[in-house]
This record gives C-alpha cells, structure tokens and sequence, in this order.
C-alpha cells in the first residue's frame, strides 16, 4: 500500500520555483506548477485498493470454487435437510394421531365407568343409610359385582392406552437429534454467508438490514420470541384486552 | 348446528374436532385451507366456521374477508383460532369482522368461553 507519504514535488523543482518568482518568471514559474503531478499518489492510493479487493475477490471465488463443503451442502445436505424437517412434521404428525387415537379410546372406557358408578349410587346409599329392600340390596350386590368385573378390564385397558401415549412422546427425543443436526448446517451456511457477506459491498450489508422490516398483517407463525417484542400479544388475556379496547 | 373446522393441520382440526363434540357441536366438517372451506360456505347449511389465519392458498384473514363480502355468508359467525399473535394482525381481524379470537396455544376453557361469548352476543 502506498501509504508513506512523498513530497509532490522534488527540492529541485521546488528551488528552480523559488528562483523563477524571485526573478518575477512568471510563465517559467507556472510551467513548473503545471508539471507537478498531484493525482499521482492518490491514484496510486486507489489503485493499490482496487488491486487489494480485486486480490480479495479473486482469492475468495477461487476459495469458493475450491470448497467442495459448499457443493455438499447445496447439493447433498440442504435436500437433505428439508427431507428430514419433512420427516420431523410426519413424526410428529403421528405422535399426535396415536395419543389423540389412545384419548378417543379412553375417553368411552371413562365415561361407561363414570355411569356404572352413577347406576348403583342410589341403592349404595340406600344400604349406607339402611334404607334397602331385600330385593334391591341383591340388585346391588350383582351390579358391584359387576362393576368390579368390568372396572378391572377398564383399568387395565386405560393402563395400556396410557403406555402407548407415554410412548409416542419418544418423537421428542428422535425429532430433537434431527433439527439438532439440521440447526448445525444452518450455523454453517450462515458463515459461509458472512464471507459471501464481507468480500461483497459494505452498502449491500447495509441495504439487506432495511429489507427486515415486515409487514406487520404478514403471517408469522407462532411467536418464539414475544417476551422482547412490543408488536407481539402475551397470552389470550392480551388478546381480549387489546378487543375490548376496540368495542368487542 | 353444522360447524366447519378450517386448519392446514389435520391434528389441530381434531383437536378441535374433538373440543367441539365435547361442547356438544357433533355436526363438524373439516377444510384445510380457505380455498377448500369457501365453497364448502357456499354450498350453504353451515352456522359457525372456526378458522386458522396462516394456511397455504387462501389464508384465514382473506377467508373471513370473503365471507363478509358475500351477501350469503356475511352474518355467518367466524371464531379465529391461530398463533398469529401481532397486535396489528388481531386489530385487522377485527376490522374484518372476526366474532372471536383466540391464540394457540389455547385450552378446551379458553374455547367454550368465547364460544359462548360469540353466541351469546348473537342472541
């Protein structure tokens, strides 16, 4: 770089100037002046910084086209990536289908035993307060027969169903491994991406930061991050605070 | 009463499903996104839609939009269940004219409480 400083003009050139005025030589005077190049060093400057960038752009396209991490990733990992966030939503997909299976089959089982019990209270508590029939008090003995019976079948199916929920969430843990790896490509193309980044422009860096800016009626999705963000409703009781405020 | 269950997820709309049965809403119909709910709408019958906003095709917003504009539909209530939660997008719907709105997460409480508020409100 062609920062130490040089002397626009040589001593020389500067005493023939001092004797030109000194003998009022005006127009030799001037000559001199006129041959003095003052854009030499600047343009030297610029286009040692040309030179620079253009050593930099090239060193890294040349980096680029020699990084086969990239080629993999644009070719192999990101289809790949995408193949497992699909398998994400599948697994996840069926872990829901199987506890909510598992609720619509318990939800019966629930009912029908809340019911037997219902059947047999008034006779129960007719016993309690010895206030039964003969006849009723056999009724009641066969339908607690019964219901113990039927309610041990019951337990043990609600038991089944509740270990077949409890092993659906295993999702969890295989679903966490897979977006694990995938946040970890993330990481890595968005380095890749920063170097992009740092040989391109300052000016574009700057351009890209106003594009963040989004429509505030766009779908987002769920909100990750509500507790910093002012735009954002904290729960249901924000949002039939901010409609009663409206007139709702 | 005939009730139509809008939501890109089949599992939301049977959580939802099931919700609704719980509530005593047994007649449920089920649209993955606006685009397939609205001539569902059209083809008449249905009293209440139950809607997400953020689907592909026709979202929720442009669902209730449509509704309201058509002279068939517009009385017809619209309860919002989504996770859209800015402020701006809660004060649109309700421009639109949204009868309820509820944010997901949300429980079976949260849901027969403005359920209740939407059809009382209607008389």
């Amino acid at each position: 770089m062609a920062n130490q400083s040089e002397p626009h003009i040589s001593l020389s050139q500067a005493k023939a100037l001092v004797a030109h005025l000194e003998a009022q030589q005006i127009d030799e005077a001037n000559k001199i002046v006129e041959s003095i190049d003052f854009s030499a060093t600047t343009d030297r400057i610029m286009f040692g910084q040309v030179g620079e960038l253009t050593r930099e752009l090239h060193d890294a396209l040349l980096n680029f086209q020699n990084d086969t991490r990239l080629v993999d990733m644009a070719g192999e990992e990101l289809p790949d990536a995408q193949n497992r966030l699909n398998y994400v939503i599948d697994m996840t997909d069926k872990a829901a289908n199987t506890t909510m299976d598992a609720v619509d089959y318990c939800l019966p089982i629930a009912d029908k035993l809340m019911q037997d019990l219902e059947a047999i209270t008034p006779n129960w508590e007719g016993l309690m307060t010895r206030d039964l029939a003969l006849g009723d008090f056999k009724t009641l003995c066969h339908s607690i027969d019964d219901l113990f019976t039927h309610s041990k079948g019951s337990a043990q199916e609600l038991r089944d169903k509740l270990t077949e929920i409890l092993m659906a969430q295993e999702f969890q843990d295989l679903t966490g491994q897979i977006i694990t790896r995938v946040i970890e490509l993330v990481k890595e193309i968005e380095s890749k991406l920063i170097i992009i980044l740092k040989v391109c422009s300052k000016q574009e860096a700057k351009a890209s930061t106003s594009k963040k800016q989004r429509k505030n009626i766009e779908a987002e999705g769920p909100i990750i991050d509500a507790e910093s963000r002012s735009d954002v409703v904290h729960g249901q009781d924000d949002v039939d605070d901010l409609l009663s405020s409206l007139g709702f | 009463m005939k009730v139509l269950i809008v939501d890109d997820f089949s599992t939301m709309r049977r959580i939802i499903k099931n919700l609704l049965r719980d509530l005593g809403f047994t007649n449920t119909f089920e649209a993955d996104d606006g685009n397939t709910a609205l001539p569902m709408l059209k083809e008449g019958g249905f009293e209440f839609v139950v809607t997400d906003w953020n689907m592909p095709i026709m979202q929720g917003i442009d669902l209730l939009k449509e509704i309201r504009k058509d002279p068939n539909l517009k009385h017809l209530p619209v309860l919002m269940v989504t996770a859209e939660a800015k402020r701006e997008q809660i004060i649109e719907a309700a421009q639109a004219g949204v009868n309820g709105y509820i944010v997901k997460p949300f429980t079976a409480g949260t849901l027969k409480e403005k359920l209740d508020k939407v059809f009382e409100r209607l008389g």
